[in-house]
């Protein structure tokens, strides 16, 4: 078998032989297609502020008036954004040291703990971990999502730490109030991002959960999705073809980085025959300066009874470089689905009741077993689409360039569960 | 003047106070929740007027911070009247107060704290 790259040489090296210069042409124009633009060419015009860019959304409403391949001539850039809870985000802080210097062992913000085990001044701070709060007293609805938030919104924040006396680190602890200004280095770090594709929560039991969803109240009495949709950007790249390591993204309201696959990321999901997931699938790393992030786009949040979180924009813009980009991009609510997840069963595994498409979920209201459903998003649609508005502006102004991928993002990985490795002991 | 003495020992109506904002010879506000037999709270307001007390009515009522909001839309979920809805169209919370029975399901649900109940 001859793979593509070799069937061309092939068929331009007997184009050559036959000594027919039109039909080599002919054949190079019938290639030309598949590749319109290159990112350096899009470059150039974002930097002489010509190029054209649409939000997804004002992309998909031209692809339903003029068809995939009138649009893909017109639209250099296509910008997508979510606004969600991601709570396996954090962000990474360096202090500067104290004199005399500390090696900082445990260390709290506002009293929500820090991770401290590994540089002296270096932490990292988790969105999702929750205040500590002395006994007896009612607990606090703050975690780290909140500090975060507190530190990029400019507010000072007290800081506490205690240390591992070392000859070289003689100081035992250090109490202190910091602002984003007066630390080295802050910013986010976050394993898991940009879901492809969620779960939509259920309550089939007759008590009331609550959940990293909210609350789920019994007896199917409402439904929970947490991913924007159509609008999202990893449901316009289904195969994650124009995103990798080192793409320059929209985070928080400053510029970041993809980093690495999410935890979690799982690529081998069910897929549609359009490529989408039918369930969670990709995820993200990513990376980026909270100095210049905005509290606007990124919020700390809490769920009542299941703990801290952190809400976050983030913007993926994806360049025109085929007629396929579109045709991706074009996908609808009603070609994604998402799997409706019954929580009161508290396993890994969970039953479902099988799956709805998006166009559904934005309606409002399921049906579940012939009863209607009320359903609510977690994701806000209507900040998701301020974000990829937001670094539509940013491309159109020339201030915001694309990126090649340096290396891409996996596209085999399996999802292990944790489960009871070896033998296990039996009674008889 | 002790009014809530007053008003239990005089009136036999009970009054739960919300909230105070009371200072030595200043004139100070009371939110109080007042029960009892419905002649006996008519007489008992008349009885406040005529001693120079500012009496008005109030209902506790769901206060959305827009600067807080995120629009995320998770209260219209647990909301029993749909009196918190999404517009379909720009995906923005809209809050309907002529539907709002007050249940204060919203209060806990909401993720950012902008909701909260006025008194």
């Amino acid at each position: 078998m001859l793979n593509p790259l070799q069937q061309t040489v092939l068929q331009l090296g007997l184009y050559l032989f036959t000594g027919s210069l039109e039909s080599v042409l002919a054949y190079l124009d019938l290639l030309l297609p598949t590749c319109m633009r290159t990112i350096a060419e899009i470059n150039e015009k974002i930097q002489q502020q010509k190029a054209v860019v649409w939000t997804v959304e004002e992309l998909k409403a031209r692809v339903v008036e003029q068809g995939i391949a009138a649009v893909a001539k017109q639209v250099d850039v296509i910008t997508t954004g979510t606004f969600e809870p991601m709570e396996a985000s954090g962000a990474i802080l360096n202090l500067g040291h104290t004199d005399p210097p500390i090696k900082i062992r445990r260390c709290w913000l506002d009293g929500v703990p820090a991770y401290s085990g590994f540089g002296a001044v270096d932490l990292f701070l988790g969105a999702a971990q929750s205040t500590e709060t002395p006994e007896g007293e009612e607990p606090r609805e703050l975690g780290g999502g909140h500090v975060i938030e507190a530190l990029i919104g400019g507010k000072t924040v007290h800081l506490r730490a205690l240390g591992q006396v070392t000859d070289c680190y003689p100081r035992a602890s250090f109490e202190t109030t910091i602002t984003r200004d007066t630390i080295n280095q802050f910013y986010l770090f976050n394993p898991r991002n940009l879901y492809q594709n969620f779960i939509v929560g259920v309550n089939g039991g007759d008590r009331l959960l609550h959940t990293y969803l909210g609350p789920l109240q019994p007896r199917l009495g409402n439904a929970v999705y947490s991913n924007p949709g159509a609008i999202a950007p990893l449901f316009n790249d289904p195969k994650l073809q124009l995103v990798g390591v080192g793409t320059r993204i929209f985070l928080g309201g400053g510029i970041g980085y993809i980093t690495w696959e999410g935890t979690q990321h799982f690529p081998l999901q069910k897929r549609l025959p359009n490529q989408t997931p039918i369930g969670p699938a990709a995820t993200l790393a990513l990376i980026g300066d909270a100095k210049q992030m905005s509290t606007r786009w990124v919020r700390g949040c809490y769920f009542k009874h299941y703990g801290p979180s952190l809400m976050l924009g983030v913007g993926v813009p994806f360049p025109v470089l085929t007629e396929e980009v579109v045709a991706h991009c074009a996908v609808q609510d009603q070609d994604l689905v998402a799997p409706v997840v019954d929580f009161s069963i508290p396993r890994r595994v969970r039953p479902t009741f099988g799956l709805v498409s998006y166009a559904q979920l934005k309606s409002g209201r399921i049906q579940i077993e012939g009863k209607p459903v009320r359903v609510a998003p977690l994701a806000s649609i209507y900040l998701s689409r301020q974000v990829a508005t937001e670094l539509k502006a940013w491309i159109e102004a020339g201030e915001f360039t694309l990126t090649e991928a340096v290396a891409p993002i996996t596209s085999d990985r399996t999802f292990l569960p944790q489960d009871v490795w070896g033998s296990q002991m039996v009674m008889d | 003047m002790p009014v809530t003495y007053r008003l239990a020992k005089d009136f036999n109506v009970a009054a739960n106070i919300i909230r105070a904002q009371v200072a030595p010879n200043q004139i100070g506000k009371l939110v109080v929740e007042l029960s009892g037999d419905i002649d006996q709270l008519d007489a008992a307001i008349e009885w406040m007027r005529s001693q120079e007390i500012g009496v008005s009515s109030s209902s506790r009522e769901i206060v959305i911070d827009e600067e807080s909001c995120v629009h995320c839309g998770l209260c219209t979920g647990v909301c029993p009247t749909e009196a918190l809805t999404l517009d379909p169209t720009t995906f923005r919370l809209a809050f309907a107060r002529s539907r709002c029975i007050v249940c204060e399901q919203c209060v806990a649900t909401c993720p950012v704290e902008a909701i909260s109940v006025n008194l």
